[in-house]
């Protein structure tokens, strides 16, 4: 075990980050550099012991990698990064003690096996004491909606069950901090409410989390500060209120429509004081979503450049939210 | 309706010792579920053996002058299976977790992943061991081999010395395995070089002078001599006592487990120096 590294702000700061920095190099047949990636371009941020803080980008912004540093599955290239006062290139084992992770995905489970199995195993390695684990272990199935289920195999629970046992298995250890990527990915939208209530419950037992999502109302609800990173740097930090603010001058116009085209996005884009369109236009309703300063003075605009054959079925003007925010902070 | 606050706290294991018995103990124990949860593993365990024995007595049947050379077959033969299941679960128990998705988690845990390996590489072996009692079991039943050991206490000292130094080596196979997705291509390729040159079939004596110093570093090898010292009547090997042959192996085996660990740590920093530990 390295040497604790305990400091006076790691009294305040349950993860503290400075200048941390990670470049991946690909190298050819005869060890020569042939590229250079920046993951992340030196980021700081730091959490408070019991804040629920969150960490949101686009793929590919660093969020992952972030995640794998400070949980010591990957060394940084540069800067520094403390979690509860230990060193991240030193004090792995203390630091792995402490933590807990929840992988998003399909991730991180011996599916051929229960989870009882699972939870037994992972406790053992965590060097949890065999008589409580055997105490824990029930009561943790039975918190995150397994009881009963827990004899099967892994590999027929639906994809939310999976999910709430990776938050069992995270807990198993019971630690200080939890890291949560991206948890709720591929969920349907009740077990995605299941896990976010569960993620409040830990908050309120005054657990440190880090969580990592794509989904912007989910960081909003639940995340006391949330960091925006994009191309590997920090280019935001403060409560979801203080990034709203960053677009009070703007309002959002959401349109539900059928028929709409990728042209007409393009119409849209292009009309003066349109500050951005934000289309799907996969579904056979498409959703679009314009932010502007005018409001509902743009809508007859709106309307007019509406081709032939399309219609709008709905239409809200809002407030801007933390999406809005955060698209025009990555976008920026 | 359980909360969280209901959940019992604290209390970890504390002490070396028993942190790592600990980990063997979950790891001997995770790897048996998984392995009796996949129905292959009757083709390595119960099918490759009988057909390797099969083989090995209608070769030789004709040629044989008494049950103590049916015996060296069916030991051989044992050993080869033993090897054979080793080589191939411990080189692969550590790539499981890559393709299964499961790399990270363990990787995550606070224990040094040579102790997580090295509780696989200890089951599988013991799969081995199943294995070649299944081989001496056809020997005695079908082919009617004679059992009749030159010293019991020596033979089974030598089979679980065997034993262990099979696995220090199936250690040191997955550290290749961790390094990198071609590992498999490597360990896979070892199976049959390492049959020839630890004699399980032939003594080793007969191999060309230039494979000797390979056969002699191959701790099975040594292995192999002695429990045909205490299994065999008049057995004529390589020029080295039974005792003599123990000592290398021991010495080979504790080499490997040396050499293993150094390089679990090893591998393990490089891996997470380039971000390549869970890739498959």
């Amino acid at each position: 075990m390295g040497e604790k590294t305990t400091t006076a702000e790691s009294q305040i700061w349950a993860v503290s980050v400075k200048g941390l920095t990670r470049e991946y190099t690909t190298r050819n047949f005869f060890g020569g550099v042939t590229r250079t990636t920046w993951a992340l371009s030196g980021i700081d941020f730091q959490i408070a012991n019991g804040e629920l803080f969150g960490l949101i980008g686009p793929n590919g912004a660093g969020k992952t990698t972030t995640i794998k540093i400070l949980t010591t599955l990957l060394t940084p290239t540069g800067g520094d990064a403390l979690i509860l006062g230990l060193n991240v290139r030193k004090d792995l084992y203390e630091i792995r003690r402490r933590i807990g992770i929840v992988f998003g995905g399909e991730r991180g489970l011996y599916n051929r096996v229960t989870a009882v199995d699972n939870l037994r195993y992972f406790s053992d390695l965590y060097g949890v004491d065999p008589k409580v684990a055997k105490e824990r272990i029930p009561k943790l199935l039975e918190i995150v909606g397994l009881a009963g289920r827990e004899k099967e195999r892994v590999e027929k629970y639906s994809r939310g069950m999976k999910q709430r046992l990776h938050i069992a298995k995270a807990l198993v250890h019971d630690p200080e901090l939890i890291f949560l990527d991206e948890p709720t990915i591929g969920l349907d939208p009740a077990g995605a409410r299941d896990i976010r209530n569960m993620v409040r419950d830990l908050k309120a037992q005054g657990k440190t989390i880090l969580l990592t999502t794509h989904y912007m109302f989910e960081a909003e609800e639940l995340c006391q500060r949330v960091g925006v990173i994009s191309k590997g740097k920090i280019v935001a930090l403060d409560t979801p209120s203080e990034l709203k603010n960053m677009v009070r001058d703007i309002s959002v116009i959401d349109l539900r429509t059928y028929g709409a085209t990728m042209d007409y996005v393009e119409a849209l884009r292009a009309i003066p004081d349109v500050v951005r369109v934000v289309a799907d236009l996969e579904s056979e309703q498409q959703s679009i979503r314009i932010q502007t300063p005018m409001g509902a003075d743009l809508l007859p605009k709106v309307v007019a450049s509406l081709p032939a054959g399309a219609k709008i079925i709905d239409r809200t003007i809002k407030e801007p939210t933390l999406e809005d925010a955060y698209l025009r902070l990555v976008e920026e | 309706m359980v909360s969280m606050q209901d959940l019992p706290r604290g209390k970890r294991v504390d002490g070396y010792v028993s942190q790592k018995v600990q980990v063997l103990r979950a790891s001997i124990f995770l790897t048996r579920k998984l392995f009796f949860a996949d129905p292959q593993w009757v083709i390595p365990n119960i099918i490759a053996p009988f057909i390797f024995t099969l083989v090995a007595f209608f070769l030789f049947q004709g040629e044989t002058s008494g049950s103590s050379f049916l015996l060296y077959l069916v030991l051989g033969s044992g050993l080869m299976g033993m090897w054979g299941t080793t080589i191939y679960a411990s080189a692969n128990s550590i790539g499981f977790d890559r393709w299964n998705g499961t790399m990270e988690a363990t990787l995550a845990a606070p224990i040094p992943l040579s102790w997580i390996a090295l509780g696989r590489v200890l089951f599988n072996t013991l799969q081995g061991v199943l294995n070649a009692v299944f081989i001496l079991v056809i020997g005695l039943a079908w082919f009617r081999v004679g059992f009749g050991l030159v010293n019991p206490g020596a033979f089974f000292l030598a089979s679980v010395a065997t034993f262990l130094s099979l696995s220090s080596f199936g250690l040191l196979m997955t550290t290749i395995l961790l390094l990198s997705r071609k590992g498999g291509f490597i360990t896979n390729s070892m199976e049959i070089p390492v049959y020839i040159a630890t004699g399980t079939m032939f003594p080793v004596i007969l191999l060309p002078i230039v494979y000797l110093p390979f056969a002699f570093m191959l701790a099975p090898t040594w292995g192999i001599e002695a429990i045909r010292i205490a299994a065999l009547p008049g057995y004529v090997g390589l020029p080295t006592t039974y005792w003599q042959d123990m000592v290398i192996m021991v010495a080979e085996t504790l080499a490997y487990l040396g050499l293993a660990f150094f390089l679990f740590k090893r591998v393990e920093a490089y891996a997470k120096r380039n971000g390549t530990l869970e890739e498959y």
